[in-house]
């Protein structure tokens, strides 16, 4: 910073650029992370205190771009601290090997929270705080249409949200994924995915960015968001007339942090993750603009009243054992549906629930078997999912989406792109053909 | 007889100004003009640059400020009429062909506009093109003719729509001096067949003078003198038009100005015997300039120089500088104007 | 030309060969890495173009490539629709505030179009102030800011700004007399507008037109902000950035993108061949401007204040966030604070000097090179050398992702000596990033420039003695001046907003530009006024600092404005 005001009086001499001085590899910290500014400042300035002489530099860039950003430069990494949300993200840089392995020494942490370990086996990251799904809703918005609260992932697919619902997609927010994929391990694959669309229906916008959804709740763009908890609660906290709950379906998982492999600074690294675990850093995340849960039970004793306790409330994330293993084997696959079948075909989706709504009102109180019939069909049809749970799973399958080939014999048959084709064409053909049943079943009342 | 010529004939008028002044901002630009001009009169429009000439015609056509005063066409004011209701034909200093119409629909354009039926508007500027002798040309786009081609249709253009009064402004200042002189007679031969009411503004005094019935002589925004070339010439008003108009010598004398011309003197060798009805000058060669028909001399006349057009004939030495001389004038080329209180 | 003898190209070939390694280095090498995943089987790595037959036996692709299309095209008409009263107003008729308007017509260049849609969206959103209004008074709402309308909104109200700018200039060019003839025909009105006055301005308007269209074509921000995600841009950001899925299709979207790019340049260059009318015509003389009737002035007013209140309804709701503390749900928010500037002023002060300093250093490179390749291109016999130009001009057509991606592939494993950093992590980059962006800009301002200054001028200085290095310096250089300071303000203002290639670039927090800056603030629900606070500072900042280079300009006696520049942007 210094260097560069001083520069700037020098008045931008393109000369000048070559005068630069050179930083000093020892005193900085790179942390790249998803953690919005709120969060990381926090933080930073807390353990630049601790550490005098320390420089800590934050990166912010979304979880996706945050792997894209160590891919692409691991050949010279610069970054230390890899710090996210979502387990799935270090599963892949994991299996980039682009992590090292590092047990943290703090004392008073549990192995699990909720159903899920919180730190990962082989030791490349450690939990750090934890977070599950909820959902979130804007008091003005619910009492002007006036809406009922929702409390669980089914009540979204009642009529009265048609229009009401924001989400973000999986292939764009890890945690969000991980939101995906415990419906689907709660309910199974095809029940699962039934549920979601019967859900999406209802959307109003799937947003390309996570804190997409909480911006528009707290803006009003939306009523209802699903959303991580410390969106919902650092949104209320910030004044914003919110509110979040957690339905008995959800996932409590970490948020996690690893060294980066090949770290510039990696003792700085391990004191920083040191000092996220210690007492102190735990009582960091009940800042107002945090608000994310401690995983030393013993901190809990500090928050403000109603804060969400997993370790002593076992209806939270309890009621899912989520197989991380299992997710990580269709991870791709779920993204990529989840994107072709709802994200980039809402238009289709919401014109078929929309008819099929219109269908069920009208059937209300009635009895004709044969439009009822046609409704099922039409549910049937906006809920079939292309391919099974066994595919999805199969590696072979799989290898299709990776990212990158292991080695050169790695043959995959089938491109991306063509199976997307293929399960567009199929998708928008059952979509179209459930309004065409629905606006019929409504023609029959 | 063309439909142009015919259609010219019944419309026959003439243009009124009457006290017509105008500013810019402050600045008056036009102080009171008042001319009148005849149906079918060529009619110029002669004063240094910045004199108001261009502003007046424009005034005319309707752009500019808005004046204050009449102007009368046909006996109707038309100074509050906007440029497009006043039927005036304007042909402007840059031609102003519009470059993405072809040359046909450059002259169409106004019957267009009039909205004349398609076929007569295909005759009518068939019939135009001839006049001007570029019927050849019809299709090309403005930027492939050469200046003169561009005049000629511009010219064409205005004409086609028979306007009651044509106005020329500096037409013919973006031609080389060959293309000047050949079309400055065009012009005046399409005017003297078309019997067009015609004001042209120039800066060019040969222009005017050739090509003019009448004209008026502007500076500073007010009207000089208006009359044919020849008396604006020979009887100036003032000093401002005797020097504007040629070569002028002044002599002061007793309050009042003796303006003659160079070429009405007379010079002879100092012993030279005086001649009757005639002022007689007596002063030394300062220097001379050889032009060809005549020889130009410098002669210092009581600390004035007064200039000199003695005609060469072959054979007949000139008088040195240094040499002294007498220079004659007849009292009936001297022209005598009151001193002006400036 | 000067005759130019095979030694007297030594000087230009040198600096010609520098300016194509720069820009081969820079801009060719770095997208060709990018783009080359498109023609590369996904699965052996193998040359093909199987990912461009997949491309359009995909439905979901094509029907992106139709809405980008239609987006695109529908943005232009808007913008035009704004643009043409605005300029044809002000330089036709006696209208107070004139230069009010044309410097608030080009402000919302300078706000990140991400910004203005999150401002828009509280304003015009499905329950923005305007909506909740309408519901309240009269029971219904419009859906400004859904789907592909909601971006042709957005879109057409920040670029307009590139029609106004060239068609003010065209139709500043125009002889007057082209006008007056006409009128002195019998044509007034819409129809001297429809047959003389437009198709006269039509190379202006066209050159601004091609501009809106390939940056609305290229546009990523904006769909993504207001979650449209099926038209091109994003599909290719979205495919490109997910989590551990390496799709080429991102790639094979890329290379469409550039491609559809310079093919809207090249139909734009073919549109205006032999129609250049403003350097046909002779003489001239000042504009026409007419006086208004009291009634027509009053519609007039009507008119530019809806439109500017349109056009202004990103900085009015910015503001009103900044000084914000609750807006949720309501016309207005609940309350006024000025925290969040306190908050921008204690934090956030490197945003502003890193601004200014990298959009002040690629400015200055810009103008540098942009002056070597005109002269290069314009006075020299170098073979090849129109190719300086059309690469430099190509630069129009990649998008900023592309180019930040590229960056980090290929620039991450050189180490700067001294530095001891990756290129890509250096701040350099990112200046060299807005550099290799804003060239066209600064480029087609010198062009202007060079083709106003008489080669006689040169031929005299080289016959009085001076070299041709000399010349340069002493005769062609500061009679440039006003193109190359109009190149400048252009430039500089445009990439001090620049995000779309920074945001890939921005190695620690400490280098980020203001607008890195913003998005990052944007991205946390205490931190939306703050955000705003900051993109208001952006907004006053970098006006400022136009507004400055500006004066200077007009000091320097130029007839070129920053806005004949933009202006002549790739007539």
């Amino acid at each position: 910073m210094s260097k560069k005001s001083a520069l700037f009086t020098l008045a931008a001499g393109a000369l000048a650029i070559l005068a630069t001085p050179v930083l000093a590899a020892e005193g900085n910290l790179t942390i790249v992370t998803s953690f919005p500014k709120d969060l990381t400042a926090v933080f930073a300035t807390a353990f630049e205190k601790k550490n005098p002489g320390l420089k800590v530099e934050v990166l912010n860039k979304n979880t996706n771009a945050g792997i894209k950003y160590l891919e692409e430069t691991a050949g010279s990494n610069t970054s230390d601290i890899f710090w996210a949300s979502a387990p799935d993200a270090f599963e892949v840089l994991k299996g980039d090997k682009l992590l090292v392995q590092y047990r943290p020494k703090a004392a008073g942490i549990p192995d699990k929270v909720g159903a899920f370990p919180i730190n990962d086996p082989d030791g490349y990251y450690v939990g750090f705080a934890a977070s599950g799904y909820g959902i979130m809703w804007n008091t003005r918005y619910m009492e002007a249409k006036k809406l009922p609260v929702a409390k669980e992932w089914a009540d979204l697919k009642d009529p009265v949200y048609f229009g009401h619902v924001g989400m973000s997609s999986p292939s764009r927010s890890g945690t969000t994924h991980l939101t995906v994929e415990t419906v689907l391990q709660g309910l199974g694959w095809e029940e699962g995915w039934a549920e979601w669309k019967a859900i999406a229906g209802n959307f109003k916008t799937v947003s390309e960015r996570s804190f997409g959804v909480p911006d528009g709740v707290n803006s009003g763009q939306f009523g209802i968001g699903i959303v991580i908890d410390f969106f919902g609660l650092s949104s209320k906290a910030s004044g914003f007339p919110v509110d979040f709950l957690y339905p008995t379906v959800t996932t409590l998982v970490p948020g996690n942090v690893a060294i980066v492999k090949n770290a510039p600074n990696q003792s700085a690294a391990e004191e920083f993750v040191e000092y996220l675990l210690s007492v102190e850093g735990q009582e960091l995340l009940l800042d107002p603009k945090i608000m994310r849960l401690p995983v030393n039970p013993e901190i809990y004793a500090k928050a403000p009243a109603g804060f969400p306790n997993p370790f002593t409330d076992s209806s939270i994330g309890a009621a899912v054992k989520f197989d991380l293993d299992l997710s990580k084997s269709r991870y791709n696959v779920v993204s990529a549906l989840f994107d072709v079948m709802i994200t980039y075909r809402m238009d289709d989706l919401v014109a078929a629930t929309k008819a099929i709504h219109a269908a069920e009102t009208a059937l209300q109180g009635k009895e004709n078997p044969a439009a009822a019939a046609l409704v099922a069909e039409a549910r049937g049809l906006v809920g079939k999912v292309p391919i099974d749970a066994a595919t999805a799973s199969s590696a072979e399958f799989n290898g299709i989406f990776k990212k990158k080939r292991k080695k050169a014999e790695d043959q995959a048959t089938g491109r991306q792109a063509e199976i997307e084709q293929a399960w567009d064409v199929e998708v928008r053909a059952n979509y179209g053909k459930a309004r065409e049943l629905a606006e019929q079943a409504k023609a029959m009342l | 007889m063309s439909a142009i010529q015919e259609g010219q004939r019944g419309q026959r008028d003439g243009v009124v100004i009457d006290n017509l002044s105008l500013s810019f901002g402050n600045t008056e630009v036009l102080r009171g003009v008042n001319l009148e001009i005849a149906e079918g009169e060529f009619f110029a429009f002669l004063g240094p640059s910045g004199s108001g000439k261009s502003t007046l015609l424009r005034a005319v056509a309707g752009f500019g400020p808005k004046p204050r005063g009449r102007i009368l066409i046909n006996g109707q004011d038309i100074a509050n009429l906007p440029p497009w209701k006043r039927d005036v034909g304007m042909v402007f200093q840059s031609y102003a062909l519009w470059p993405h119409f072809t040359v046909r629909r450059n002259i169409a354009f106004g019957l267009e506009e009039r909205r004349v039926a398609r076929a007569e508007i295909a005759r009518r500027v068939d019939e135009a093109l001839d006049l001007v002798g570029l019927r050849h040309l019809a299709e090309r786009r403005p930027a492939q003719l050469s200046g003169g081609q561009q005049q000629r249709i511009a010219l064409a253009r205005t004409i086609v729509v028979r306007p009651k009064v044509l106005l020329l402004d500096e037409p013919l200042s973006n031609l080389d001096a060959n293309l000047r002189v050949q079309m400055r007679r065009e012009i005046r031969e399409l005017q003297q067949k078309l019997q067009l009411t015609t004001i042209f503004v120039t800066h060019d005094q040969e222009e005017a003078n050739t090509t003019s019935d009448r004209m008026a002589v502007l500076d500073n925004g007010i009207i000089q003198q208006v009359g044919t070339p020849m008396e604006l010439y020979d009887q100036p008003a003032n000093l401002f038009v005797a020097g504007f108009l040629g070569t002028a010598n002044v002599l002061p004398e007793q309050g009042r100005h003796l303006v003659f011309r160079p070429q009405a003197l007379a010079i002879a060798a100092a012993d030279t015997p005086a001649i009757d009805g005639c002022r007689r000058l007596a002063g030394t060669v300062r220097h001379l300039e050889f032009l060809g028909s005549i020889i130009r001399y410098g002669v210092e006349v009581e600390e004035q120089l007064i200039l000199v057009d003695d005609p060469h004939r072959r054979g007949q030495p000139p008088f040195p500088p240094g040499k002294s001389v007498v220079l004659d004038i007849p009292e009936g080329q001297i022209t005598r104007l009151p001193a002006e209180v400036n | 030309m000067p005759a130019s003898g095979s030694s007297s190209l030594r000087t230009p070939a040198i600096v010609g060969l520098l300016i194509a390694l720069f820009l081969v280095l820079f801009l060719v090498f770095p997208v060709l890495r990018v783009i080359q995943v498109a023609f590369q089987d996904p699965h052996s790595g193998a040359p093909t173009l199987i990912n461009f037959v997949d491309f359009f036996g995909n439905s979901l692709f094509r029907e992106s490539f139709v809405n980008s299309f239609y987006v695109a095209t529908m943005s232009v008409l808007m913008a035009t629709v704004i643009a043409v009263p605005l300029s044809y107003f002000t330089t036709r008729f006696n209208f107070g505030g004139a230069a009010l308007i044309q410097t608030l017509g080009i402000i919302p260049l300078i706000m990140p179009p991400f910004v203005g849609a999150v401002a828009m969206q509280l304003l015009f959103g499905a329950n923005g102030s305007v909506n909740l209004l309408l519901d309240r008074y009269f029971g219904f709402t419009i859906p400004f800011m859904e789907g592909l309308n909601g971006v042709i909104f957005v879109e057409s109200i920040h670029y307009f700004p590139f029609i106004l700018i060239n068609l003010s200039a065209a139709l500043n060019n125009i002889d007057r007399a082209m006008e007056e003839s006409a009128q002195n025909l019998g044509c007034s009105g819409f129809r001297l507008f429809r047959r003389i006055v437009f198709p006269l301005a039509m190379p202006g308007f066209v050159a601004g037109a091609a501009l809106v269209f390939i940056k609305v074509f290229d546009d990523l921000g904006t769909p993504l902000l207001l979650n449209v995600n099926t038209m091109l841009a994003p599909q290719a950001y979205l495919r490109i950035s997910s989590v551990g899925i390496s799709d080429p299709m991102g790639y094979v979207i890329s290379v469409i993108l550039v491609g559809f790019s310079l093919l809207s340049l090249w139909f734009s260059l073919l549109a205006l061949k032999g129609k250049d009318y403003a350097t046909t015509q002779k003489g001239g003389g000042g504009l026409m401007r007419r006086d208004l009737r009291p009634w027509e002035k009053a519609g007039c007013y009507a008119v530019v204040i809806l439109i500017l209140l349109l056009v202004l309804s990103p900085h009015i709701g910015l503001s009103l966030l900044s000084i914000g503390t609750i807006w949720s749900y309501a016309v207005l928010p609940d309350g006024y604070t000025l925290q969040h500037y306190v908050t921008v002023f204690s934090h956030a002060s490197q945003y502003i000097s890193n601004t200014l300093l990298y959009a002040g250093l690629a400015a200055l490179i810009d103008v540098i090179l942009a002056t070597a390749i005109v002269y290069v291109v314009w006075r020299t016999g170098l073979p090849g050398r129109k190719w300086l130009d059309y690469g430099a001009s190509a630069a129009l057509a990649v998008p900023g992702v592309v180019l930040g991606i590229g960056y980090l592939r290929t620039y991450h494993s050189f180490t700067v000596p001294f530095v001891d950093l990756p290129l890509a992590s250096w701040w350099v980059i990112i200046v060299v990033a807005m550099t290799i962006r804003r060239l066209p800009y600064a480029l087609r301002a010198c062009t202007a420039a060079i083709q106003q200054v008489s080669v006689a001028l040169e031929e005299a200085a080289e016959n009085l003695g001076a070299t041709k290095m000399r010349t340069v310096r002493r005769i062609v250089v500061p009679l440039m001046t006003g193109g190359i300071l109009a190149g400048f303000v252009t430039s500089f203002a445009t990439a001090a907003v620049e995000l779309s290639a920074t945001i890939m670039l921005v190695a620690r927090e400490s280098d980020a530009p203001l607008a890195y800056g913003i998005y990052e603030f944007m991205q946390s629900a205490a931190g939306r006024g703050p955000g705003a606070a900051l993109g208001m500072l952006a907004v006053f900042f970098v006006g400022l600092a136009t507004y400055i280079s500006h004066r200077i300009i007009e000091r320097g006696h130029s007839q070129n404005s920053a806005a004949a520049i933009v202006a002549e942007e790739q007539q």
